[in-house]
């Protein structure tokens, strides 16, 4: 289980599932200057930042995976975040993603110089999604919606790796139980496993980050305790290359993180020898 | 795809390579590299295999300039990882000035990565010095078909799918030299040396800890021709092994020559 190879013949999937609700306009981890939305922002243009840079093979790049982004919230309905050219497309290949930013940003970066020190470096930084914060939280729906893009996923890909959908959200849902539904998609899969499902909880509250715990003890609330209910098991491969990344991972560790930006969990997927070096 | 080399009848050694790529891809998508110089050479000989990181970009680039430097220069200690400064160099100009979108620029600049095993055969007492960095192994078996050594890693389950790797970036957090492994040996009559790459290294290891027969398959006696090779390749994917590059490179002593000098 979960060992089918991905590749551009087959395919990985990621869903992500947006909370763009109201509540997401409040501060962010006790900050007085950061919303939620903002830290959500933040993290789904990482994520993709990162996955598009971990397809690119030489001057192209590669469709390891196709990635669809549900917004819930605006206007209290769910539909795909994407905007501009991407506007109202649901799966669709990464690098159709990758070249279809709402804007590219110029940023400068400190690079290492070989010599200890670092030098300044101009940088193309894409931006695909804005901070939105507005309507209640359908984030049950969310998961319907999710559920019907895996069970057409794994119709056409049945002995691919299972989809990973990943939501990011301060866990208020306003259209009843989201546990039922979460679990209902994780029924869902393919001959190579169930699909895996994880949370990524921005809460107001100050606090410290708790990345893959392996049980709700320490979880500050019950929307903390209610997501991390939700959340799959990861795999044995997945927390054998969560620690190599320096994350926390032991047995039994659900792929649920608290006020963290897991930027590293694009890495849980195996598509080819990896550096350990590579950072 | 094979490659072989014919030397003439006074060579020492006799050097043969064989390659394939991961199943689905073109043969110009093959990130493995090797190198071979001096098959012919009365004193010396230098044999070098490198497998460019599939999670780097240029890295078939990066494999073939480190295996080329390698059989073209005279160390053969930790000191060839001490001097990247120059092939470095050499991968930054040829891939500088390409008009590449953002995130091929983002990633060229992380640098490319690959492992690395690279071999100086003294043609007078046939001994062997070796150098590596990463998965790719060099396999010393005997004329009985036993293994004598696997260089750098020799279990199986030593293979996982994040090695350190040598970079094609200088950086200060990711010093080479520590990683570097160094061996050595003695080539008897009859025996051969096989050079391979990560995938294929592990899954004749671990056949061989299974008692199962492994250095017979990739011998003059298994592999004759690409086709050879191939089902070779085949078997290993077939056993469950990750579908990767694959390189071999074998080595021996000649007989004709053995018998000449006698």
């Amino acid at each position: 289980m979960y060992s089918a190879e991905i590749s551009r013949k087959n395919p990985g999937c990621f869903i992500f599932l947006l909370d763009q609700s109201a509540s997401m306009e409040d501060p962010f981890g006790g900050s007085s200057e950061r919303r939620k939305a903002d830290e959500l922002a933040t993290i789904i243009n990482k994520l993709i930042h990162n996955l598009s840079i971990r397809c690119a093979k030489g001057d192209s790049i590669y469709d390891y995976f196709h990635v669809a982004v549900i917004g819930y919230g605006q206007d209290t309905v769910v539909k795909s975040a994407f905007d501009g050219p991407l506007t109202g497309k649901d799966l669709i290949p990464i690098s159709e993603l990758a070249n279809n930013p709402l804007r590219i940003e110029d940023r400068v970066k400190k690079q290492d110089d070989g010599n200890g020190g670092l030098v300044e470096q101009s940088v193309k930084f894409p931006l695909w999604f804005e901070a939105k914060h507005a309507g209640g939280t359908p984030m049950s729906s969310a998961f319907k919606m999710g559920a019907e893009m895996v069970q057409r996923w794994v119709a056409e890909h049945p002995k691919g790796f299972p989809p990973i959908v990943i939501n990011i959200t301060d866990g208020e849902a306003t259209d009843g139980d989201p546990v039922p539904e979460a679990k209902a998609l994780c029924s869902l899969g393919s001959d190579d496993g169930a699909t895996l499902v994880f949370n990524i909880h921005l809460s107001s509250a100050a606090g410290n980050p708790i990345e893959l715990p392996a049980s709700d003890e320490g979880l500050p609330d019950k929307f903390a305790k209610q997501l991390f209910e939700m959340s799959s098991s990861l795999t044995p491969f997945m927390i054998g290359r969560a620690k190599e990344l320096g994350m926390p991972a032991g047995d039994g560790a659900r792929g649920f993180v608290f006020n963290a930006q897991p930027v590293q969990v694009i890495q849980f997927l195996d598509i080819g020898t990896r550096p350990a070096n590579l950072r | 795809m094979i490659d072989a080399l014919h030397p003439n009848g006074a060579a020492p050694f006799s050097v043969e390579a064989f390659s394939c790529q991961k199943a689905g891809n073109a043969r110009t998508e093959y990130e493995d590299a090797w190198a071979i110089r001096g098959s012919d050479s009365p004193t010396r000989c230098r044999v070098a295999v490198a497998d460019g990181a599939t999670e780097s970009s240029f890295s078939a680039l990066w494999a073939a300039l480190l295996v080329e430097s390698f059989v073209r220069g005279r160390v053969h200690g930790p000191d060839f990882f001490g001097r990247l400064g120059a092939i470095r160099r050499l991968w930054r100009r040829k891939i500088r000035g390409r008009p590449l979108p953002w995130y091929a620029a983002e990633k060229a600049r992380r640098g490319a990565y690959a492992a690395f095993v690279g071999a100086s055969l003294n043609a007078v007492n046939r001994g062997w010095r070796a150098v590596a960095i990463g998965d790719c192994c060099l396999l010393h078996v005997t004329g009985n078909r036993e293994l004598a050594k696997a260089f750098p890693l020799s279990h199986s389950e030593e293979f996982g799918s994040s090695p350190f790797l040598v970079g094609s970036m200088t950086k200060s957090d990711d010093d080479p030299l520590p990683h570097v492994r160094v061996s050595e040996g003695v080539l008897e009559p009859d025996d051969v040396l096989f050079f391979a790459s990560d995938a294929l290294s592990a899954w004749l290891l671990r056949r061989a800890e299974k008692g199962e027969p492994a250095w017979e398959a990739i011998g003059p006696e298994g592999i004759r021709t690409r086709e050879d090779f191939e089902a070779l390749v085949a078997q290993a994917r077939d056993e469950g092994t990750r579908n990767d590059d694959m390189t071999l490179v074998r080595l021996m002593r000649r007989a004709d020559r053995e018998k000449g000098a006698s």
